[in-house]
């Protein structure tokens, strides 16, 4: 029989002033297998410690009950305390008699005999608990990145740039993600590009980094330190090794299609990069467009006209495979669509565009080369809505949150058409502008007292098209007029939504999101770049709506988490986690079904089930799934969890005749 | 002091807390964004100004009618009573906030110190003595079924046909009940009426305010469904209907209710209303608000034009479905008269007369009362019938 000791602490008077302490001490020290009891103010403390550390060594304790606070506090404490004194830390047990206990009771007299009987069943535990050492794990100091805008640029470099290798994988053509779209970004309005292109070809030439563009991650399995991946290459019908990227198949390409990155502002051709500073420069032929693929071999013109033979109909979608361990997340956003707007015209309305349609317009480098025509009759409008608000902070209909940079970019927006049309007008209508960044406001300001921008407060409830023009209804909630204002285009500030595909790439992963599809973190607060899961680490507007210096920051953060991870070549992981009983294992495989983590294998020869310590996370789920009673949790086996119910089933009896 | 004009407001908790116990309670989600006062139909009344989005905040405040000037007063009192509770706010309110609620709020309170629109006090003391907001005799109400052989409804039938007092009592309505039970002896549906027993199902006078005397004549009408066996009824006019299914259970209700457009778009899909002649005719469709916003019951009405033979089917640009508008005699607006160029019902023609159609089809009876009676006073070739009408005339 294992000699036990059990420490009972006070916790100043947070435990001690609902549980007599001494009638504990006195119970506790008659319960068979205790062999020593005491109390303490303060069991954390030093010399709480060493009264602990003293005691297994005097009194040979092989096996250890604190009963204190929350085992989520100070479990690790006392297992390095026991650990110091020579004791397995696993022989360690946790009491809480604080939150369970003393915290939620008033009553002394009930508080007290509840506080025994918690003790009483963690003995019981403690019982028959058994020497363990955590399982060691190594670290594959590589990282993969899922998503190639600012967030997945700048943790890819930060990664790369201390030595470590990265695969980063974009699914478009191209990196560069909305960034690339820009024109100019607020507060500072310097050039997107600009700031963007030189970090973008820094990842393109960086030796230690892998860049998969046009791929997606196609599997994973493992866990933290150890991922397998298995990632798919879609085929680009270009041989990339041939291509110079000289453009001359885009040129005589006959077709033509709405440019993504353009938002349908301008066109692009069948074969295509989609914009000049592209990373990679390669083109890609869009299969669902190609007139050879939807005509069965006919055309083939840019096979023709390019000279180094790099054009390849043959070419198959490849599947690549690799090993890391961490994974960053930085998958980014998409605006929700118009077409949820039915009141503006449903997206249906050519002149009612989105912000991200207008970021093209006002771009330099945009299918308008910088001048703002409206789409419809190439006109230059002359007055322009700007509408803050929509789909966002509206729990009835759309999105509750707010998307947080729709404000900042709508200031910047009038502003900018302001300097593109000096003698347009622009008609800003919202709820309030919102500002919350470093020289935000002063740049709202700036905006005022410099663009002659008019700004109504109120929520139109209508566009309406009557001929070539768009006429906003709304009132202004501060002067209660009504208001009729004809303008020849309207910009939407849509709410950020995350990128399609996030959902099911959080399936795949295993990671959380939140009812939106934003990925979530482990803590709002003190956790906010790591996901739940081990290993998985998040960047950028893919967490959240936010603007391109929080994006940065964000991915920089995540990227010091990874490097924290690769800092030592083993991780430990608890060895509180699954077992398989050989003899009692029927190989029946439901444990395998039922595993989430992919930590359960047949072992074919002898058909029967084993756990694979390193992914198995301890959840239990096998356990209870098991019909034989073969698999058992280490250190909660099924008769440790019986003991422990019966205890606390015969000392809550005991407690009623108990006086305390 | 007595006669400077205070200006200065102060919250009233008191009146506050009576107004959300009475169905306000969503005035504090409001955040003023005035998104509901461009939606609403008084917008596009060109000349008048309707403050929706000031209703919940005012209400917060305990000050919904709060001026001690009898004039203002009168004012205020016009206002709350302005709202057809179409339910155009609603629809768009980013919050949800049901301003038709919080103004029924305050009209109840109007109603308990009697201080509303006299028109509207008496159909309320007309509904209370003979079930009808018309004053019409109760052994009258029947007289629209005289020699069409429409059996009472007993035990043993399976749908209580159910006209209300519009198509009971008032000549051009009740064309569409004979209409009705046309098409349902025709489709050997077994129904009958209540026929004298029937009385009004309350709607106009709850969003009137009269909130006592709505709840006596829905127990009266509960328990005159309860003796009489009925387990389904079927309703002409989308103001019973919503009352019915919405509203009824909450004092007891027990049977299904179905709407002539839903019930007849049914028959038409299982093949067993079939039409046979041909409507050669341009046709705009107005939703009702009660049948669309209230019940989301947009595409059955749609489906029965649809499948008529020769009927070229319009819809009302920019103003159908959700975002139709409203015709202007909804919560008592059937009754109120305002001056000429402020009537909702005329932006509403003005739209469905652009389509360029022979004929508006409306699914309701005060719908299509509205439009007679302002069609009377034009000269307009434009016809309005209810979709049974429609049907009625292609079997
Ligand atoms: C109209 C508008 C104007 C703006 N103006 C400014 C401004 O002036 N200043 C400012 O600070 N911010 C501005 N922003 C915000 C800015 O765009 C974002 O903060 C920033 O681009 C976010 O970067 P990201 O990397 O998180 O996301 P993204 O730019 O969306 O990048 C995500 C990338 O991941 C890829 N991807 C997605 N899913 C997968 C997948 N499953 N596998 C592989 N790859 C995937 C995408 O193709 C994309 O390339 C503006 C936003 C809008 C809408
Ligand atoms: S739309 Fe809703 S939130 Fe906006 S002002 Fe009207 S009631 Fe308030
Ligand atoms: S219910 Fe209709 S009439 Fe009443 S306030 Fe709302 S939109 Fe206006």
């Amino acid at each position: 029989m294992k000699k036990i000791g059990v420490f009972v602490c006070h916790c100043g008077r947070n435990i001690s002033a609902t549980v007599n302490i001494n009638k504990v001490v006195e119970e506790i020290k008659k319960y068979p297998g205790v062999v020593f009891c005491t109390d303490y103010q303060y069991m954390c403390s030093d010399p709480g410690q060493d009264l602990i550390k003293k005691n297994i060594k005097d009194k040979k304790l092989d096996g250890i009950v604190i009963a204190a606070c929350s085992p989520s506090l100070h479990e690790l404490t006392f297992r390095n305390t026991a650990e110091k004194a020579g004791l397995n830390p696993y022989l360690t047990e946790i009491a809480n008699i604080r939150e369970q206990c003393s915290w939620v009771h008033s009553d002394i007299k009930e508080a007290t005999p509840k506080a025994i009987s918690i003790i009483e069943s963690i003995i019981e535990k403690a019982k028959l608990n058994e020497s363990l050492s955590p399982v060691k794990v190594k670290v594959n100091p590589k990282a993969l990145v899922i998503g190639g805008g600012i967030a997945g640029i700048q943790a890819s470099l930060d990664i790369a740039n201390s030595g470590h290798k990265v695969i980063l994988i974009e699914k478009s053509p191209s990196i560069g993600g909305h960034m690339a779209q820009l024109s100019e970004t607020f507060p500072t309005l310097d050039c997107s590009q600009c700031i963007l292109t030189p970090k973008m070809v820094e990842v393109f030439q960086h030796e230690n980094i892998n860049l998969y563009v046009y791929s997606e991650l196609e599997e994973i399995s493992g866990s933290v330190g150890n991922f397998k991946i298995k990632i798919r290459r879609k085929a680009s019908y270009v041989d990339n090794s041939k291509c110079t990227g000289c453009g001359v198949c885009s040129e005589k390409c006959p077709v033509s299609v709405d440019s993504e990155f353009d938002e349908g502002m301008g066109k692009r051709k069948a074969i295509y990069t989609p914009f000049p500073q592209a990373v990679p420069n390669k083109p890609v032929i869009d299969k669902e467009n190609c007139t050879y693929f939807l005509k069965d071999g006919k055309c083939g013109v840019c096979q023709v006209v390019c000279t180094l033979n790099a054009i390849d109909f043959k070419q198959k979608d490849e599947i690549i495979e690799e090993e890391v361990g961490a994974v960053v997340v930085a998958t980014g956003y998409e605006l929700y669509p118009m077409k949820n707007m039915l009141e503006y015209g449903a997206g249906e309305y050519p002149d009612v565009i989105n912000g991200l349609q207008f970021e093209r317009l006002l771009s330099a480098s945009g299918p308008t080369q910088g001048e703002i025509h409206r789409p419809s009759d190439n006109k230059i409008p002359k007055r322009i809505a700007f509408i803050s608000c929509v789909g966002s902070r509206d729990p009835e209909h759309h999105l509750p949150y707010c998307s947080k940079i729709c404000c900042m970019y709508m200031v910047k927006h009038a502003l900018l058409y302001k300097e593109h049309v000096p003698d347009g007008e622009a008609i800003v209508f919202s709820i309030d502008i919102r500002t919350s960044g470093k020289d935000y406001e002063e740049f709202l300001t700036r905006a005022k007292e410099e663009g002659n921008i008019l700004y109504i407060r109120g929520k139109p409830a209508r566009i309406i098209k009557q001929g070539n023009d768009l006429v906003v209804w709304c009132i202004n909630t501060l002067t209660g007029k009504q208001l009729r204002v004809k303008c020849d285009m309207v910009v939407l500030s849509m709410s950020m939504v995350p990128s399609s595909g996030a959902l099911d790439l959080a399936k795949a992963l295993r990671i959380h999101t939140n009812d939106f599809g934003f990925f979530t973190e482990a803590h709002p607060k003190l956790r906010p770049v790591e996901s739940l899961v081990p290993g998985f680490y998040l960047a950028g507007t893919a967490q959240g709506p936010k603007d391109i210096p929080d994006t940065v920051s964000q991915a920089s953060g995540a990227a010091a988490k990874v490097l924290t991870l690769f800092s030592s070549d083993e991780i430990s992981h608890s060895p509180i986690i699954a077992s398989v009983d050989e003899d009692l294992c029927s190989g029946c495989g439901i444990c395998i079904t039922t595993c989430p983590y992919d930590a359960r294998e047949m072992d074919e020869r002898k058909k029967i089930v084993s756990v694979n310590e390193i992914l198995c996370e301890g959840c239990g789920a096998c356990i209870s799934a098991c019909p034989s009673g073969a698999s058992q949790q280490k250190n909660l086996t099924d008769i440790q969890i019986d003991n422990m119910i019966s205890v606390l089933l015969r000392s809550n009896a005991k407690a009623l005749e108990r006086e305390c | 002091m007595k006669d400077k004009k205070n200006l200065t407001t102060e919250i009233n908790p008191e009146i506050r807390d009576i107004l959300i116990e009475m169905g306000a309670e969503d005035i504090y989600k409001c955040y003023q964004c005035g998104k509901c006062t461009s939606a609403c139909p008084w917008f596009q009344v060109e000349i008048y100004d309707y403050p929706v989005f000031k209703f919940s905040l005012e209400t917060a405040l305990g000050a919904v009618a709060s001026s001690e000037d009898k004039k203002e007063l009168d004012k205020e009192i016009e206002l709350i009573y302005r709202c057809v509770g179409c339910e155009a706010c609603l629809e768009q309110c980013p919050h949800g906030i049901s301003t038709p609620n919080i103004l029924r709020a305050a009209r109840r309170l109007l109603v308990d110190f009697d201080s509303y629109p006299e028109t509207l006090k008496s159909i309320v003391q007309k509904t209370h003595n003979v079930g009808n907001p018309f004053g019409e005799h109760r052994e009258n109400r029947a007289d629209w079924a005289k020699g069409l052989n429409v059996p009472d409804f007993q035990q043993g039938i399976e749908y209580l046909y159910f006209p209300c007092c519009l198509p009971a009592y008032e000549t051009r309505n009740q064309k569409v009940a004979q209409a009705t039970v046309g098409i349902l002896q025709k489709c050997e549906v077994s129904f009958g009426i209540l026929g004298v027993k029937e009385t009004c199902c309350g709607e106009v006078i709850r969003r009137i305010g009269a909130e006592n005397i709505f709840e006596e004549v829905t127990k009266a009408n509960i328990k005159e469904f309860k003796d009489s066996g009925v387990k389904k009824v079927l309703v002409t006019s989308p103001h019973c209907f919503t009352t019915f299914k919405n509203e009824y259970p909450d004092f007891g209700a027990d049977f299904e209710v179905l709407h002539t457009t839903q019930y007849f778009s049914h028959l038409i899909d299982t093949g067993k209303l079939k039409l046979n002649k041909s409507f050669d005719k341009k046709v705009v469709y107005h939703d009702p608000c009660t049948l669309g916003r209230k019940n989301n019951i947009y595409e059955e009405p749609r489906n029965i034009l649809k499948n008529i033979p020769g009927l070229e089917f319009l819809e009302v640009e920019n103003f159908n479905r959700n975002l139709s508008l409203c015709c202007g005699a909804g919560s008592g607006g059937l009754w109120l008269e305002w001056e000429k160029d402020e009537r909702i019902v005329n932006v509403r023609l003005k739209q469905l007369m652009d389509t360029g159609a022979d004929i508006i089809a409306v699914a309701c009876p005060y719908c299509l009362q509205m439009f007679e009676e302002t069609l009377k006073s034009m000269d307009v070739d434009i016809i309005v019938m209810d979709i049974s009408e429609i049907i009625f005339e292609c079997l």
